[in-house]
């Protein structure tokens, strides 16, 4: 795995703060209600969430200002519908914060929320934090936060549903408290909300003149759709020095364009340059690249409700017939970590460690296959054109199961035709990549395994099958794991319902996703997360 | 001339009910839900509840039956309404309206350099048949044609902006971002214009009254120039024309290589969205052009030879 030292060190970071995390939790016994949040050891704060700022890279005390610095993202950051937010999207651009922010190891940490408590099974308080100005020079307070929840909850159809929310549920208990009410017991409800799409904004902002004011490092300068989002740093910032005085937004959607731009110097910083021009950024003596595990999974699924991957031992012989450390090596360049469960090993509960590995072992997956009632039928393989990497993932797949006695035929559709023709339950096997990017990861194992999840709804609706889900008992396992506020419990059940997962062969994993990010040599300290779009950028160096 | 204007504007509502009929039942038929994928989009990757599904559906009418809604759209354009963009929730004509300048400027840098290229490249092939300057010019016609647009773009910039850095990679700004695309549109069609303006003008090489025109004693300069290249370029003109319709929707790629927004990139991602209402604007403006250009092109050989008349129905 060619990781970064800073990468690499990050992670040691994490894994060291992990155990003693962990440990800290054993000894809490977690009787505080606060404590019974499923992601958080503590979200009790001194009067600065800079007490982290090493690792959240806001500490430039005795830093020189650097230079202004521009970054080519793959995604407009103008496009979609962030009217709400004057046409800017909250992610990548520091612009607005939301109350709570996830950590490295996908932990909640306190942001403009100094304190959350539940107070009964449907109701959050929330303190704000005393110091958070926004760009206007106007203090936080509970009205901007009501404002902006409420607009928010107004602006997406699908936001009360997925916030368990409505508008009237978010209440000023005081100018610097908040109650919001849950339409159910909803534990996720802070995980949920530490979310950059629930970033809180001045009331005042003018949404048709395209204004946005928020409480980031940075505030808009100039933008133009399509093309950039200028920023400057906000001086004022409550969190910290912000050291890159003015901060550029390009988008470039093509990768290739992207490194070029980067290897031009017209850009500093590159989002996911392609993986195969890995090594010549690395090599090169004006630029650098780093790569970032991320809370995403690649997988193969299988069909438990469809002939012939309706029998186990086939399903089974199918995950033995699987190398995922040559498919990391040779098809994703190496960017990438190879995967034993179906959840990407930067989510606590994932189980990785405790998920047992199936192979590969071709020899058990031919004996399998022939165990099998197998009769020689050609099994159907979709993919989608917008996973990268998909088609080559799936000529290696259909190559191996081809050695293990299966045929395959791939079919490469479009994303939208894709999603229609899996959920109708029309392929065998699905090659795809899911992850989060919320602090709330608990709907991707809902979504896939569960039987009301959103893979198998509509045939366990119609037909009482569905296409990935094993069954009852891991149903109330899932349950079970996303209604408790217990850190410890959500990890042994949804290990139990991985097992259960892996028992039955509904997935064969093959990858956790990581990232990549090229830069220009003077730029330094770039501060990745797992989940891209909470990058921190105002510590970075570029001289 | 009236009979002809009558006509072809017939013909040209004829198209474009053709046109939409067959977007709209195209992209009804296409499998994918719109709802489904603009909310999960916007949820950025999550999936849509049902209920947010349905009421997606409820509130675009996507639940009536197709023939309801083709005419519901068709009430509305016909008021100058093409509706709002279902992911970007802005009016199609704004977004066209704010694409289309990129466009328009980089279709006719392209046709300009294509031009600027093929003429003169053409005529010196055809009136040196057969030597070293035809050769020539044949064989980079022929990697002209060959070459996909992306790769020359990529090659363009690897040369002009890495090795000389002579200009930026991509944007949109000054002259200096138009010059590479282009560069890069105008070549691929510099050649096949090239091929069309050499076979033409050996045709009309070929002819009476350029052998008249030298026996006169008239400089081989004005022969080829004014006499020959004139008539040569009708079949050229109708090409141009519509490669030009092409160019407009046709730089796809270019906008894509140079990250340039254009009604191409606009197109494109609306399609993977399932942006009906974009997509249907798009085309129908697309065909509008196309046909517009098609008649400005027919207008025009009557200007270029006299002898072709609009009676008649030889037009």
């Amino acid at each position: 795995m060619p990781t970064d030292p800073k990468t690499r060190r990050n992670w040691l970071q994490i894994l060291g703060a992990g155990g003693a995390a962990s440990l800290a939790g054993c000894a809490g016994g977690g009787n505080d209600q606060n404590n019974d949040d499923p992601y958080q050891d503590t979200n009790e704060t001194t009067d600065s969430a800079t007490d982290e700022s090493t690792e959240s890279g806001d500490d430039t005390t005795g830093a020189t200002k650097a230079k202004p610095a521009t970054v080519a993202l793959s995604t407009d950051p103008t496009a979609g519908v962030w009217q709400v937010y004057g046409g800017v999207t909250p992610y990548y651009t520091n612009i607005l914060e939301p109350l709570i922010w996830v950590t490295n190891d996908m932990k909640l940490k306190p942001w403009l929320a100094k304190d959350w408590t539940a107070t009964d099974e449907t109701t959050w308080e929330f303190t704000l934090r005393d110091d958070v100005t926004f760009h206007n020079g106007e203090p936080l307070t509970a009205d901007a936060v009501v404002f902006s929840v409420e607009e928010v909850l107004k602006e997406w159809s699908w936001a009360p549903g997925w916030l368990h929310i409505k508008p009237e549920g978010v209440k000023k208990l005081d100018d610097k408290t908040v109650e919001f009410t849950t339409t159910s017991p909803f534990p996720a409800f802070p995980g949920t909300i530490a979310h950059n799409m629930v970033a809180i904004q001045h009331p005042s902002r003018n949404r048709e003149e395209g204004e946005v004011i928020g409480t980031g490092p940075f505030q808009v300068v100039d933008r133009k759709d399509k093309q950039y989002v200028k920023t400057e740093a906000y001086d004022d910032y409550w969190n910290g020095e912000v050291n890159l005085p003015e901060l550029t937004f390009n988008v470039i959607s093509d990768p290739n364009t992207r490194a070029l731009s980067l290897k031009n110097n017209d850009v500093d910083i590159a989002y996911e340059p392609p993986k195969n021009k890995l090594d010549s950024l690395k090599k090169s003596e004006e630029t650098d690249a780093i790569t970032q595990l991320s809370p995403s999974t690649g997988t193969a699924r299988l069909n438990m409700y469809k002939s012939p991957t309706d029998d186990v031992k086939l399903r089974k012989g199918l995950n033995y017939a699987v190398p995922q450390k040559l498919i990391v090596e040779e098809v994703l360049n190496g960017v990438g970590v190879p995967a034993k469960g179906p959840i990407a090993k930067s989510i606590y509960w994932s189980a990785h460690e405790k998920l047992p590995a199936y192979g590969p072992n071709m020899d058990k997956a031919k004996s399998l296959v022939e165990e099998s009632n197998y009769d020689g039928e050609t099994l159907k393989l979709f993919v989608s054109n917008q996973l990268t990497d998909g088609k080559l993932l799936a000529q290696v797949l259909q190559q191996r199961f081809d050695k293990a006695g299966v045929t395959v035929e791939i079919q490469v559709m479009e994303q939208s035709a894709f999603d229609d023709a899996v959920r109708n339950g029309n392929a065998h096997i699905e090659v795809t990549e899911s992850g989060t990017n919320s602090g709330a990861a608990d709907y991707l194992i809902y979504e896939t395994f569960h039987s009301e999840g959103d893979m198998n709804e509509r045939l366990h609706e119609k037909n009482d099958t569905g296409l990935y889900n094993p069954g009852k008992e891991v149903d109330s396992l899932i349950e079970k794991g996303f209604q408790t506020g217990d850190k410890n419990e959500k990890e042994e059940v949804y290990e139990q319902a991985l097992q259960k997962v892996m028992d039955q062969a509904a997935v064969i994993p093959l990858y956790y996703s990581e990232y990549i990010v090229a830069k220009y040599n003077d730029v330094n300290d770039l501060d990745l997360r797992p989940i891209p779009e909470m990058v921190r950028w105002p510590g970075i160096e570029h001289s | 001339m009236l009979n002809f204007l009558v006509r072809r504007s017939a013909t040209v509502l004829l198209v474009l009910v053709g046109v939409s009929i067959l977007t709209f039942s195209l992209m009804y038929f296409t499998p994918g839900d719109p709802a489904r994928t603009i909310l999960r989009q916007q949820a950025g990757g999550r999936s849509p509840s049902d209920a947010a599904v349905q009421d997606f559906r409820q509130q675009h009418g996507l639940n009536e039956p197709i023939p309801v809604q083709y005419a519901n759209w068709v009430w509305d354009v016909l008021h100058g309404d093409l509706r709002q963009s279902y992911y970007q929730e802005t009016p199609v004509t704004e977004l066209i309206w704010n694409r289309l300048p990129e466009t328009l400027e980089l279709a006719v840098a392209g046709m300009l350099v294509a031009l600027a290229i093929s003429i003169p490249t053409g005529v010196i092939s055809a009136v040196h048949k057969g030597g070293t300057p035809d050769y020539v010019s044949q064989i980079a016609a022929l990697l002209g044609v060959s070459m996909p647009n992306f790769w020359l773009g990529y090659l363009f910039i690897i040369v002009f902006s890495i090795h000389l850095g002579l200009f930026p990679v991509a944007g949109v700004g000054g002259i200096e971002h138009l010059v590479l695309p282009a560069l890069t549109l105008g070549s691929g069609m510099a050649a096949i214009i090239t091929r069309l303006v050499r076979s033409s003008m050996l045709e009309v090489l070929d002819e009476e009254y350029i052998r008249t025109a030298r026996s006169k004693g008239l400089r081989e300069r004005i022969v080829i120039y004014k006499h020959a290249l004139r008539n040569a370029l009708i079949p050229v003109v109708t090409i141009v024309g519509l490669q030009f319709g092409y160019l407009l929707n046709g730089a796809v790629i270019v906008e894509i290589v140079f990250q340039r927004p254009g009604l191409g990139d606009l197109l494109i991602n609306a399609i993977f969205a399932r942006d009906y209402p974009v997509v249907q604007g798009l085309v129908l403006l697309i065909a509008v052009i196309f046909v517009l250009t098609n008649f400005v092109v027919d207008l025009t050989y009557r200007y270029i030879d006299p002898r072709i008349s609009f009676e008649g129905g030889n037009a």
